[in-house]
């Protein structure tokens, strides 16, 4: 965690000003490399370097969890990749095109959405507001020049709001603010705000963080639910070792900033590296 | 927004109670007419319309009052004006200290403009409406790059910047410490033939002068966009970064753009108000741009409701009315016309140590404090919209 206590400090230093190039440069449709790669990437914060030469790559469709102790470096290289801080070294690319220069925004409107560690949601408005909020975004792109119009013109974005809110399951609870909700709906609307910018991949920062087990196990469900239903690719940074295990198609150990191990999870669980640093020894 | 289900809701409740169909039936459907824009907008032209008469003309409410005509006038130009100040502050978030800087932008460049150009009331409008516009996109390109408390000291630092300009370097254009005066003889008829303070024909019994008319359309119009704006996607947008910048923004949202936008949209309002308080006075007091006009309207805001059109125009006539009518009220009257009810009651006139005037800033403190006390959320528009949703639901069963 003391990783992600120092972002605070050092903001990347993209200009937030800069025009959308995210319009110009859009990669092409029929591109089907990796969807993520990142290419040594190294994050220092003074002496301490969080991230030490990381190499991901991951594939489309895929489903890759990154797990590893406290302060492993994991909230670091989700920082890195959703570009709210700027490598040392090294290059990320989404679909084959680097990111490096983007700001979160455009990133995210080239199909790399994000749910947070805590329920980031827009707590006074409605549940349906919320969804329809991302879905503008999904829909009409980072900005557009029509504050003139009618917002009941745009059903369209109505629809994608309504399709997002029925998927987590909580369009019956539409009409009640986001704030009223129980925590485990909160974080269940997050995920669906996160869905309904219609992503190609999604990143999720320990979605069962603070969960009560019925909750957890809600989660999970709706997690498979969407990795079957949409064929998403997920990368997944999670401390529930059962959620990681049933989830996930590859697992990427972290310990002090530098990957350790890779593979899937039967290959993981009998990993001696892993279970030393992971797990203190402790069979798993 | 709600309103299929909310209508839904009503006649759930209406047949399970079976208390006056009739009644629950007519308030559901008034319900539903009070969220249309054409509603809205036909309100404001009649609450603009009967406003001067009640509060200057009307036999006894207007005496209770002691309202005059200018005074209305000005209510209404500050009432425009905080409603730019709360797209910003009650719908973004952001709270500027700064907005003294677009009241007073938008004047001195009318009042320039008429001396030196053309009196035209439309064109004044015109130049400082556009004005405010240029300066808000400068000084919000400087300022948002911060946020919370640094946005607000920036913008009241720009502010002040202005101020001391126009106090100083440009005394001969702004003049100065005396303020511009443009002279009522400057400012042109309306469209070249109606005189601003000529008598409006047919309705001249609520709308008393042109002057006044302009100012009435100025507000209509104001609160017409101002409510379409909320209502388009820039609305729901502009709550969502209220809410929660950092999610606005992973959802693919370019957050700063539509900050900027709300900051433009908030000073080209602040700008028309400008110009109208400029055409108004005919002149620009040079504290049109100092940092107290900046407090004023934020506390006008915070009376009258943050976050609601409505709730600014009343905080700024609540706010006027105290710092003019009870700052001037030497002797105070009871039952003044009783004696056209009651024949031979006579009107009961207050010793003078019982007279509020010398403690009207007194009096706009308790305002300000019970306001905040007791109605933080909504300001007095909120208190009236849940007394009324209170008697509503009264007659109505359920919400």
């Amino acid at each position: 965690m003391a990783s992600t206590d120092a972002t605070e400090s050092e903001e990347r230093t993209t200009d937030a000003s800069d025009t959308d190039r995210s319009e110009a440069t859009a990669p092409p449709e029929e591109y089907d490399g990796p969807l993520l790669q990142t290419d040594g990437l190294v994050k220092r914060f003074g002496g301490l370097t969080a991230t030490d030469d990381v190499n991901l790559d991951i594939e489309q469709g895929e489903r890759v969890s990154l797990i590893g102790p406290n302060g492993a470096g994991k909230s670091t290289i989700i920082n890195l990749i959703t570009r709210r801080l700027d490598p040392t070294e090294g290059d990320i690319r989404f679909k084959g095109q680097s990111i490096l220069g983007l700001n979160p925004h455009e990133v995210v409107q080239r199909g790399m959405s994000k749910s947070f560690q805590q329920a980031s949601i827009f707590p006074t408005l409605t549940v349906r507001q919320n969804a329809r909020v991302a879905a503008l975004a999904a829909e009409h792109g980072s900005f557009r020049f029509n504050f003139f119009r009618h917002r009941d013109r745009f059903s369209e974005v109505e629809g994608v709001a309504r399709e997002t809110l029925e998927a987590v399951g909580l369009w019956d609870q539409r009409e009640s603010p986001a704030e009223d909700l129980p925590y485990g709906d909160k974080r269940r609307l997050e995920i669906g705000i996160a869905l309904a910018a219609d992503p190609d991949m999604l990143l999720m920062d320990e979605p069962t963080a603070g969960m009560s087990p019925e909750e957890t196990h809600a989660t999970v469900d709706l997690i498979e639910e969407v990795k079957e239903e949409r064929g998403l690719t997920f990368l997944l940074v999670e401390h529930d070792m059962e959620i990681v295990f049933r989830v996930s198609d590859r697992i990427v150990v972290l310990n002090r900033g530098s990957v350790i191990a890779e593979g899937p999870p039967e290959e993981i669980r009998e990993n001696p590296d892993v279970q030393d640093a992971y797990l203190g020894g402790v069979e798993l | 927004m709600s309103d299929e289900t909310r209508r839904a809701d009503d006649t759930g409740t209406v047949d399970e109670t079976g208390t006056g169909l009739a009644g629950g039936d007519l308030l559901t459907r008034w319900r539903s007419v009070k969220e249309r824009e054409s509603f809205v907008i036909l309100g404001t032209v009649v609450a603009v319309l009967l406003f001067p008469y009640l509060f200057a003309r009307a036999p006894v409410v207007s005496e209770i009052l002691q309202g005059y005509q200018s005074l209305a006038e000005l209510m209404l130009i500050w009432g425009i004006f905080v409603i730019g100040f709360d797209l910003l502050h009650g719908y973004t978030g952001l709270l500027s200290f700064g907005h003294a800087a677009f009241w007073g932008g938008g004047a001195y460049a009318a009042g320039v403009f008429a001396i030196h150009v053309s009196g035209s009331p439309i064109a004044m409008i015109l130049v400082g409406t556009t004005f405010a516009v240029l300066l808000a996109w400068v000084l919000g390109f400087l300022s948002l790059r911060r946020g919370g408390i640094y946005f607000a000291i920036l913008t009241l630092a720009f502010a002040q910047m202005l101020f001391y300009v126009a106090l100083q370097p440009l005394s001969n254009l702004t003049g100065g410490d005396n303020g511009l005066g443009i002279g009522g003889s400057t400012i042109e008829p309306l469209l070249g033939f109606i005189p601003l303070d000529a008598g409006v024909p047919v309705i001249t019994m609520f709308v008393d002068t042109w002057m006044y008319m302009l100012i009435g359309i100025a507000m209509v119009v104001t609160v017409a966009f101002a409510y379409r704006v909320l209502n388009s996607p820039y609305g729901m947008v502009f709550r969502a970064i209220r809410e929660n910048e950092q999610r606005a923004e992973f959802v693919g949202l370019n957050v700063w753009r539509y900050k900027l936008m709300s900051f433009v949209l908030s000073g080209a309002i602040a700008g028309l108000a400008g110009s109208l308080f400029a055409i108004q006075q005919a002149r620009v007091p040079v504290e049109s741009l100092f940092w107290t006009t900046s407090g004023e309207v934020v506390i006008m805001s915070v009376i009258g409701g943050v976050g609601s059109l409505f709730g600014g125009p009343i905080g700024a006539a609540l706010y006027l009315y105290i710092s003019n009518i009870v700052q001037g009220m030497s002797e105070v009257v009871l039952f003044t016309q009783i004696d056209k009810l009651f024949p031979g009651a006579q009107a009961v006139v207050l010793p003078e140590w019982a007279s509020p005037a010398p403690y009207w800033h007194l009096i706009l403190g308790l305002l300000f404090v019970l306001v905040v006390v007791f109605i933080p959320r909504g300001g007095i528009w909120g208190g009236l919209q849940s007394i009324g949703s209170r008697i509503g639901s009264r007659f109505g069963g359920d919400r």
